[in-house]
């Protein structure tokens, strides 16, 4: 591959990963966290890119170097297909395929997030992962009798609604799912749809049976746009 | 052992313009043609699975390439900034004392493993003996701090899950070392891999610094986009419900668990959260999965086979997964 396509597909590929670090489509792959370092990998690969330009044009010599040589040069065309990914398709965030195929539903660490008492108040909004964790891990029931605000995307599987929701600690190939069975009326909402559900866990529904899916007698239903971040950490 | 000689890239006059179609058409072509035919390769990825692989692959490539940038960059600096004598003084002259200084030293390169293809390469081109470059090649994704505080973080029930891990992944890269001062063979790693870059003379520390990262990077980079697209496609369709059913059977887990972490070719830094996922098998086949997974993968088979050639690759892989399985497993019965 010529020097001049090697700077080009540079540029390309440094242009999508700044190109999802600024629309804030990276969140769909990846965490909040590396949004520095993504932003510092596309400048540097512009940047040495356009080194290499200009220096090749000052000097003249790039049609000459630039010969089509050494094998290991053709897997290079390979880095156009993260970029074609990017522009063309911008692949949507994971959903409830991941869900449904997951063997690891619900599984949540004994002592994270654990500390700590419930905010007051009379609606509590809280991450998917808190509530699932303490239904699982919390045996003084400080959930019962108590209103919450989830927020996920409708499930329907095997005959029951799920609200669900996926974790990542690095970036979207290490998801985990979590979900809760809903109780009570679905309005008539598409599957994926995103929504913000209200209302109480049923005591001791969590077990390692159901694989510590918890169940949620639902009083309302608020369809959402799928929020900014999808995924939760 | 120093490096098999100096390659010169042999400039080629080219004859009289002519009218040739070079890659830079090619890519011109590609570009038109995915922009005619944008909508109807959306539509054609519609479906639930491909839209699932398609955003793990995108994702594992957005995840890896600043670790990549990052390894170029150590990579290019040590090409201008470090002058082969210095490495040479800073470890033991004795290859097989060498090998263990290296894997300590892997402490040091906090990346995950697409960061340490391309220095290991680079202190080998450096005149670095083999063995102890691959020895930093894989200890460093395994052992460095961020790795191990997510590890502890992830099996916050079981802290010598932590200790386990770096002496397993510890001792896979210095068995490794040693194996290679013993049986190793110049021969399997491909010349161009040992070349040294076209002439520096006359050219700033710099515009080698940055001629080198660029090279390394457009090298590196495709081998990468490989081993994600590989990931992606395991990931999404190879099933793993299955696994949770494996319970007690220790020695199938401890199988099962080290091709699973081949295939998934998950970031060291995030494959302990998911290793503690797997809540119905013990500890021991999740330390292997831990111990396995920076040592070998298919991204890393990629990348290892772009940096070195493939007939190194087909040997190193192998005896490395065998190796890194039986480091994890006396690691684990000692420790855990």
């Amino acid at each position: 591959m010529r020097r001049e396509t090697q700077n080009i597909l540079l540029v390309l590929l440094g242009g999508a990963l700044l190109k999802i670090s600024f629309s804030g489509l990276y969140l769909r792959y990846v965490q909040k966290s590396l949004l520095p370092l993504l932003i510092a990998a596309g400048v540097i690969m512009i940047g040495l890119a356009l080194f290499a330009i200009i220096g090749d044009i000052r000097r003249g010599k790039a049609a000459e170097d630039g010969h089509e040589h050494s094998h290991s040069s053709r897997s290079t065309w390979l880095m156009l297909l993260p970029v074609l990914a990017v522009f063309l398709i911008s692949p949507p965030a994971l959903g409830g395929d991941v869900v449904n195929s997951a063997a690891d539903t619900n599984q949540t660490q004994r002592s994270r997030n654990l500390l700590g008492e419930l905010p007051s108040g009379d609606v509590i909004p809280l991450s998917m992962t808190e509530f699932v964790t303490r239904t699982a891990w919390d045996e003084s029931g400080t959930l019962d009798g108590r209103r919450v605000k989830l927020t996920g995307f409708l499930l329907r599987a095997d005959g029951e609604t799920y609200v669900a929701r996926l974790a990542i600690s690095c970036c979207a190939a290490d998801a985990r799912p979590l979900k809760v069975k809903v109780i009570g009326d679905v309005p008539a909402l598409p599957d994926e749809q995103w929504v913000e559900v209200t209302g109480q866990v049923v005591p001791k529904s969590a077990n390692e049976k159901n694989s510590w899916v918890p169940s949620f007698t639902v009083e309302s239903f608020t369809p959402v746009a799928e929020p900014v971040e999808p995924y939760e950490s | 052992m120093t490096i098999t000689g100096e390659i010169r890239s042999s400039k080629r006059r080219s004859g009289p313009p002519r009218l040739k179609i070079t890659s830079l058409e090619v890519l011109c072509g590609i570009l038109v043609l995915a922009l005619l035919f944008q909508s109807r390769l959306v539509d054609l990825l519609d479906v639930p699975k491909l839209r699932t692989a398609s955003t793990v692959f995108v994702a594992i490539c957005v995840q890896a390439m600043p670790f990549l940038v990052l390894g170029v960059l150590i990579s290019g600096a040590i090409a201008a900034f470090v002058p082969a004598s210095a490495l040479r003084r800073l470890l033991p002259s004795k290859t097989a004392l060498a090998v263990p200084v290296a894997g300590v030293a892997g402490i040091a390169l906090p990346g995950c493993e697409c960061a340490s293809v391309p220095v290991a390469r680079r202190l080998m081109q450096q005149g670095v003996a083999p063995a102890v470059a691959l020895t930093f090649l894989l200890a460093a994704p395994a052992v460095n701090p961020i790795v191990l505080v997510s590890t502890a973080v992830a099996f916050n029930d079981a802290p010598m899950m932590v200790v386990a891990r770096f002496v397993g992944s510890l001792l896979t890269a210095m068995v490794m070392g040693w194996l290679w001062v013993r049986f190793g063979k110049m021969e399997w790693i491909a010349e161009r891999a040992l070349a040294r870059m076209a002439d520096h003379t006359g050219r700033s520390k710099w515009a080698v610094f940055a001629e080198s990262s660029r090279h390394d990077l457009v090298d590196a980079g495709g081998f990468l986009v490989l081993g994600g697209l590989f990931a992606a496609v395991f990931k999404t369709f190879v099933p793993t419900a299955w696994m949770q059913t494996l319970g007690g059977q220790i020695v199938l887990g401890v199988i099962v668990m080290a091709f699973l972490a081949v295939i998934l070719a998950l970031c060291s830094e995030a494959d302990a959260f998911v290793a503690v996922a797997f809540s119905a098998l013990p500890l021991l086949p999740r330390l292997v999965f831990l111990v396995v997974g920076p040592a070998v993968d298919v991204k890393l088979i990629a990348l290892q086979a772009g940096a070195f050639g493939k007939s190194f690759a087909f040997r190193f892989a192998p005896a490395t997964f065998v190796v890194a399985i039986l480091c994890a497993v006396v690691s684990g019965v000692v420790l855990l």
